[in-house]
């Protein structure tokens, strides 16, 4: 975490809660991104859309804390992802909500005690968290199939239940790659819309997506990532054209 | 419980168990040779036999009799027939002695009394006939000959060969409870996911294997005493069940108790081992 008065923190009390600056990231094989220039503050939703292997998940694990910048500097939440111990690592990932585009669960246990774990994980009790837990059952739509094995949830209620669990620990950041793999356009553009939602709780919402036309659903800042080089493509919709759709 | 033994599980908790109750069997073997060490060198270190040499026939043989019969290091005495004398030697010399053909035996055979350290137990003898006027020697059993120490280094022996092989046997669990871990990676994944510490993702991983380990030891345990406990009828005809008691208790409790423990330690290491590490995979990508 970063220390009081650093200027990784002053980002932070500012509002910003993503800020890479010429970031090059990837794996033993070679860099996926190069020179990424990125920043999300509170209660924004960016939407990063560009082909197949462009480098969406990679930005993603960057900005989950799973990879590590190459060259640059990313500060993500207030700290120097760089400087970042496990530990300090693991805890600054309680404050990350992360949707994978195959997102893991543990498959012998229930959707409602999938989303509770990050409740359980903050050593919270089941009474406590039960009505917070049944309130983002409801929130996805999941309220049929709370009690479902995860194995045995369809893609889609997958996707819900990770979102759901994404969500359970109030986080700063949201992560959603590729959310609406796989789904119609109606339920993909009802994901994207769930988490929209979110930013009216303060959180800044990343999502990745082929599909350049969820711009549409949700106002957002877009960016286009292609060969892993990222731009800006249009500023933030007008809110109230959202609040009217 | 019930989710942990499906599949695969099922055959490593099988292992465990083999593992535990090999242990505990192990354990249990070198505790009875220990037992049995113990008593051997306890009854060696309690006979022996007096040579009257004055007055000779059977008057100085009825005399030192009566003279170690009182004394109080002597729990009992008595002269030792030809046939018992052919018995020994026909042992010792490893072919048949005839009684008849030994001469008249001047040998007194006594059984001692426990006493305190230190205390020559020879020359308090020999004093005791000396005061009943004998003149005898006492021939206790020969360091070397008799096996003194040896009986102690098969069981010290005995004591590490276990220990040894308890060693494999956990290393075996460790093993095998890797390999729970590995069906566990999802699990330590979604928790790495979630922001939990090494500490907290492995260590789930690695109670639910103690636990399971220490099942498996139990069960284990509970095999290695029915079939200690069927060794011991087939190998003392007509034992009891309250003489079995009298038998296995005193020494049987540690291996029996330290073979669940030990199964859930290593079971809980091993697979903590690796799921620590499926965590550092998990927490960063390269």
């Amino acid at each position: 975490m970063p220390r009081s008065n650093s200027p990784e923190l002053d980002l932070f009390e500012r509002g910003v809660l993503v800020r890479l600056t010429q970031v090059d990231a990837g794996y033993r094989s070679g860099d996926v991104l190069r020179g990424i220039e990125f920043e999300v503050n509170r209660s924004e939703v960016a939407l990063v859309t560009g082909p197949a292997a462009a480098g969406k998940t990679t930005l993603i694990h960057l900005l989950r804390l799973a990879l590590q910048p190459t060259a640059g500097r990313a500060v993500i939440l207030g700290a120097d992802a760089r400087r970042l111990n496990m530990t300090w690592r693991a805890r600054l990932k309680r404050h990350i909500g992360y949707v994978a585009e195959n997102p893991s669960f543990i498959e012998n246990w229930s959707a409602y005690e999938n989303i509770a774990l990050p409740l359980k994980l903050m050593g919270r009790k089941p009474a406590e968290y039960a009505p917070d837990v049944q309130e983002l059952v409801e929130f996805v739509g999941l309220n049929a199939d709370a009690g479902t094995l995860a194995s045995q949830l369809s893609g889609a209620q997958r996707r819900r239940a990770a979102i759901a669990r994404a969500l359970a620990g109030k986080p700063d950041l949201i992560l959603a790659d590729d959310p609406t793999a796989g789904m119609s356009p109606a339920d993909g553009k009802r994901i994207v819309r769930l988490l929209a939602e979110m930013r009216r709780v303060g959180a800044a919402i990343v999502i990745t997506s082929q599909d350049q036309g969820l711009a549409e659903v949700a106002p957002t800042t877009s960016w286009r990532l292609e060969r892993g080089r990222l731009t800006p493509v249009s500023a933030v919709e007008d809110a109230e054209d959202y609040e009217a759709t | 419980m019930r989710n942990a033994l499906a599949g695969i599980e099922r055959s490593l908790f099988l292992t465990l168990v083999f593992a535990a109750f090999a242990a505990a069997m192990a354990g249990l073997m070198a505790r009875a040779v220990d037992r049995i060490a113990d008593a051997y060198e306890r009854s060696r270190s309690d006979y022996a036999v007096v040579r009257v040499l004055a007055p000779e026939g059977p008057e100085g043989l009825a005399r030192a009799e009566t003279a170690l019969n009182n004394s109080p290091y002597v729990i009992s005495a008595a002269p030792m027939s030809a046939s018992r004398a052919a018995a020994l030697l026909g042992q010792w010399a490893g072919q048949a002695v005839r009684a008849e053909d030994l001469p008249p035996l001047r040998l007194v055979e006594i059984e001692l009394a426990p006493t305190t350290a230190g205390l020559d137990i020879h020359a308090e003898l020999v004093a005791v006939l000396a005061q009943n006027g004998v003149t005898g020697e006492v021939i206790g059993a020969s360091e070397e000959t008799a096996g003194a120490g040896v009986a102690h280094r098969i069981s010290v022996a005995a004591g590490w060969g276990a220990a040894a092989f308890a060693l494999i046997m956990a290393l075996i669990v460790a093993l095998g409870a890797r390999s729970l871990a590995a069906r566990k990676r999802e699990l330590v994944t979604v928790l790495t996911d979630l922001g939990a510490t090494r500490g907290r993702a492995a260590g789930q991983v690695g109670d639910e294997a103690a636990i399971i380990g220490l099942y498996a030891g139990l069960l284990g345990a509970a095999l290695a005493a029915a079939a200690s406990a069927a060794l011991l009828l087939l190998a003392i005809p007509g034992l009891g069940l309250g003489a079995m008691h009298e038998v296995i208790l005193p020494i049987d409790y540690a291996p029996l108790i330290a073979a669940p423990l030990g199964c859930a330690l290593a079971a809980g290491i091993g697979a903590r081992t690796a799921a620590s590490n499926f965590f550092a995979q998990a927490s960063r990508l390269t």
